[in-house]
């Protein structure tokens, strides 16, 4: 057997793919990670806090960032992605193609370029909540800490002004897209998840309704390093959101739109309840479900948020949120099932419980794989030393992808040596 | 309201909705998704996610007394938007010809009217006695031509016999109604709260509310069925002002058929065929245009549709090839028409047809016990 078919390639460098990519390292195999955004962490590094721990996501993605700079055998590209995957278990061909990032490693992250660049980009990373410069770094906390520059929003040489503002000779608007080659032995998947779109929902009034926003977007506004720095505002006026209501299922359990549950929605609506409740003492919650489900042990957490008497639960699925036009309030429609009535009720904001869909729904993975009808991978389909992990293959939380992760990392390890 | 404490699920009701076009019924997971995005139902107790569990347990009490099933109007909004394609449209609409086969009498005509195993069986009944009448006057074998050789129609079969028939079948079927309906409002009467308001306002409203057809107006998904019901709305209305001007002509004017085309009694007949045939075209479209998201329907419905279709074809085809003297063609159609027409009226309790009743009844009941009261914007 050669080195080379000793490599672990992770497509992916969310939570799933780090650690699988740690992990193997850290028991002596050279990690390839692919990673499709400028940045490592994916979905976790946009929350503000874990569910049931409420502790930041950042410290567990900095303990793997960490890890990975102190380890020789991890090799990350960022703004790249897998473009072909031949060969068989112990001995894979794979295309990755790396796009430009404009800036080159002798960035210090001094910010000069963003100051002098003059055209600004939606930010994706808050959702479009706020806007960044062309040349930005993705977040406060972003791994590699390194700017970047969106081509799709820059002048290109014509500007430069990026150019001249470095003072570290950093900035170079003419690279171009590169291509390589890597052999590796196994293929850890964990290409992740996305939000449904939930402007899909059309009774749901997002995109129609200004104050109705999605729980993604809850994360980012109680981010410290959130569009509002941690305060949860309402994007009409930038009002104090003092009510608020959560519509459990928008878009998921529903045969019209994502015919699953998608699992984290329910504590992720519990724990974002704790987010006011603890910004605004006198606010008020209220939590429209069809079934509150917190599995295992997270019944725990749903008791702890039930029990404050500012939380209200409704059992009864929001199908109508039109807009107030003169103040921009929220009116939610409802059946209050237990109550036994219609419910019409007033919010400052409204919070839709988007669910997730595996990011191969739309992007597939250039390898021969077969996916469900709502894009997940199937696992059996996937050939001797390809694995796939955590949000790829049903909706999970973040705890069960790293165990996923760990579980993954040591089969394929198995998978390169056992022969 | 006094709740029962001890629920009886009739399991074979249960059978019984799933047969007549509410096969999707166990779907339902009870979100309420139907309660909210319907727009004809009131804000207090709302339908149809009750009428879906009671459906489910087989509550049939529940059902058949409830003028809830009758507000529905199917616009299937909530079909359209059930996350788990359990069709409350189409349930309600089988609950609803479960209620009408409850109450109306006698039971066996019910029964026969809602099963397709009976449909030649209730066709060979007009069949026959046009039939028998026309051989044991001779007409069938040799008609009897109008002046000129024209082909009149009240020589084939003359009027005494079409108004007997008629009007023996049309007593029947109001006498039929009225039992029914005095039964489903001693039934409605059990199950909800006392009458409070007027009965005389209530009528009124009600009768004004169909007239302008409002509450087809507050469908989403099926918006066209109110221009199509209203066609055949004011289609029926029309013919029954026609056959009043045509007793008035002949026992009043003793001025016997056929009538000029530019007659007002044509006029109007002419009007309304045209009405009824492209209303009931539309109603047709409608249903293939929303399959997907409404359901097509029920056996119950088709019936209903297709009875109506082949009335208002037949009356036209008939008038066109007498106009055009093809008596092979002429006579044959008009005896079809005639065979529909009775079908249509003798069976009117039990089919379909009775929803004009069913509904007006239920809704003047809804208006007296106030159930149309709204729900304030509450703010949290």
């Amino acid at each position: 057997m050669t080195d080379q078919n000793r490599n672990v390639l992770v497509i992916g460098g969310g939570m799933s793919g780090l650690t699988a990519a740690v992990e193997a390292a850290e028991a002596g195999y050279d990690v390839f990670i692919v990673e499709k955004n400028s940045y490592l962490g994916g979905r976790v590094a946009q929350l503000n806090k874990y569910f049931p721990k409420l502790c930041p996501p950042n410290c567990g993605l900095e303990i793997n960032f960490k890890r990975i700079k102190n380890n020789a055998q991890v090799t990350f590209y960022t703004l790249s992605e897998a473009e072909k995957i031949s060969g068989q278990e112990g001995n894979f061909d794979v295309t990755i193609k790396i796009n430009p990032r404009y800036i080159n490693n002798k960035c210090t992250g001094c910010n000069k370029c963003a100051e002098v660049c003059p055209v600004e980009r939606p930010d994706e990373f808050n959702f479009g909540m706020d806007n960044t410069k062309a040349a930005y770094i993705p977040h406060n906390q972003a791994f590699p800490f390194k700017y970047v520059i969106d081509d799709k929003y820059c002048k290109g040489p014509s500007c430069a002004k990026c150019v001249e503002a470095c003072k570290y000779d950093a900035i170079h608007l003419d690279m171009k897209p590169e291509t390589i080659n890597i052999k590796v032995g196994s293929v850890i998947l964990a290409a992740g998840w996305n939000l449904y779109d939930a402007t899909k929902v059309d009774n749901l009034g997002f995109g129609k309704v200004q104050n109705v926003i999605t729980n993604m977007m809850m994360e980012r506004l109680a981010s410290p390093n959130g569009p509002t720095n941690g305060k949860i505002l309402r994007p009409s006026d930038g009002k104090e959101v003092k009510s608020i209501a959560f519509v459990q299922c928008a878009g998921s359990r529903d045969e019209n739109h994502l015919p699953y549950c998608s699992y984290i929605c329910c504590m992720a609506s519990l724990k974002q309840a704790t987010y006011i409740r603890e910004q605004y003492p006198d606010s008020k919650v209220q939590i429209f479900y069809i079934d509150i489900r917190t599995p295992g042990r997270y019944e725990q957490f749903y008791w702890k948020v039930r029990d404050d008497e500012n939380v209200v639960l409704t059992k009864g699925k929001v199908a109508r949120i039109t807009e107030d036009p003169e103040t921009k309030d929220v009116i939610v429609e409802a059946e209050d099932i237990y109550g036994g009535s219609k419910l019409k009720a007033r919010f400052d904001m409204v919070v839709l419980a988007a669910g997730m869909v595996p990011s191969t729904k739309g992007a597939k993975i250039p390898a021969d794989i077969s996916y469900t009808a709502e894009g997940f991978v199937v696992p059996s389909s996937l050939k001797k030393g390809i694995y796939a992990i955590g949000t790829l293959k049903s909706p999970v939380d973040v705890a069960r992808s790293v165990q996923d992760a760990t579980g993954a990392a040591i089969k394929s390890i198995q998978s390169m040596v056992r022969r | 309201m006094a709740e029962q404490n001890v629920v009886t699920p009739d399991l074979n009701f249960i059978k019984e909705i799933i047969n007549a076009g509410g096969e999707s019924l166990k779907k339902c997971f009870q979100c309420a998704t139907c309660s909210v995005v319907c727009n004809v139902t009131p804000d207090s107790k709302p339908f149809p996610r009750k009428e879906m569990i009671h459906a489910q347990w087989g509550l049939k009490d529940r059902l058949v007394n409830n003028p809830d099933i009758w507000l529905c109007h199917q616009c299937s909004d909530c079909t359209a938007y059930c996350p788990r394609g359990a069709k409350p449209g189409e349930v309600l609409g089988a609950v609803r010809k479960l209620s009408l086969q409850h109450y109306s009498v006698p039971v066996f005509l019910a029964k026969a009217v809602g099963s397709s195993k009976a449909l030649l069986l209730l066709l060979a009944i007009p069949t026959v006695i046009f039939l028998l009448i026309t051989a044991s006057i001779g007409t069938l074998s040799s008609i009897p031509r109008g002046e000129d050789g024209a082909i009149v129609y009240s020589k084939f079969i003359p009027v005494p016999y079409i108004d007997a028939i008629f009007i023996t079948v049309a007593t029947l079927a109001a006498l039929s109604f009225v039992l029914g309906i005095l039964k489903y409002w001693k039934g409605m009467s059990s199950g909800m709260s006392k009458v409070q308001g007027s009965l005389v306002n209530s009528i009124l409203s009600t009768i004004i509310e169909i007239l302008l057809h409002k509450r087809f107006k507050k469908c989403d998904l099926t918006k066209g069925r109110q221009t199509s019901h209203l066609l055949v709305f004011y289609g029926f209305v029309g013919l029954a002002i026609t056959t009043t001007l045509a007793i008035w002509y002949l026992y009043g004017l003793k001025w016997e058929s056929p009538y000029p085309l530019t007659d007002p009694l044509k006029i109007i007949g002419n009007l309304s065929a045209l009405g009824l045939i492209i209303g009931i075209t539309l109603v047709i479209l409608n249903r293939f245009k929303n399959k997907e998201k409404a359901g097509l329907g029920s056996y119950f419905d088709w019936l209903f549709i297709t009875v109506i279709y082949i009335i208002a074809a037949t009356g036209i085809l008939a008038e066109m090839t007498r106009l055009a003297n093809i008596p092979l063609l002429a006579y044959p159609i008009y005896f079809v028409h005639l065979v529909f027409v009775f079908f249509l009226f003798a069976y009117a309790p039990f089919s379909k047809m009775a929803h004009m009743v069913y509904r007006t009844t239920a809704m003047v009941y809804a208006k007296q016990v106030g159930r149309e009261i709204e729900t304030d914007v509450k703010t949290v």
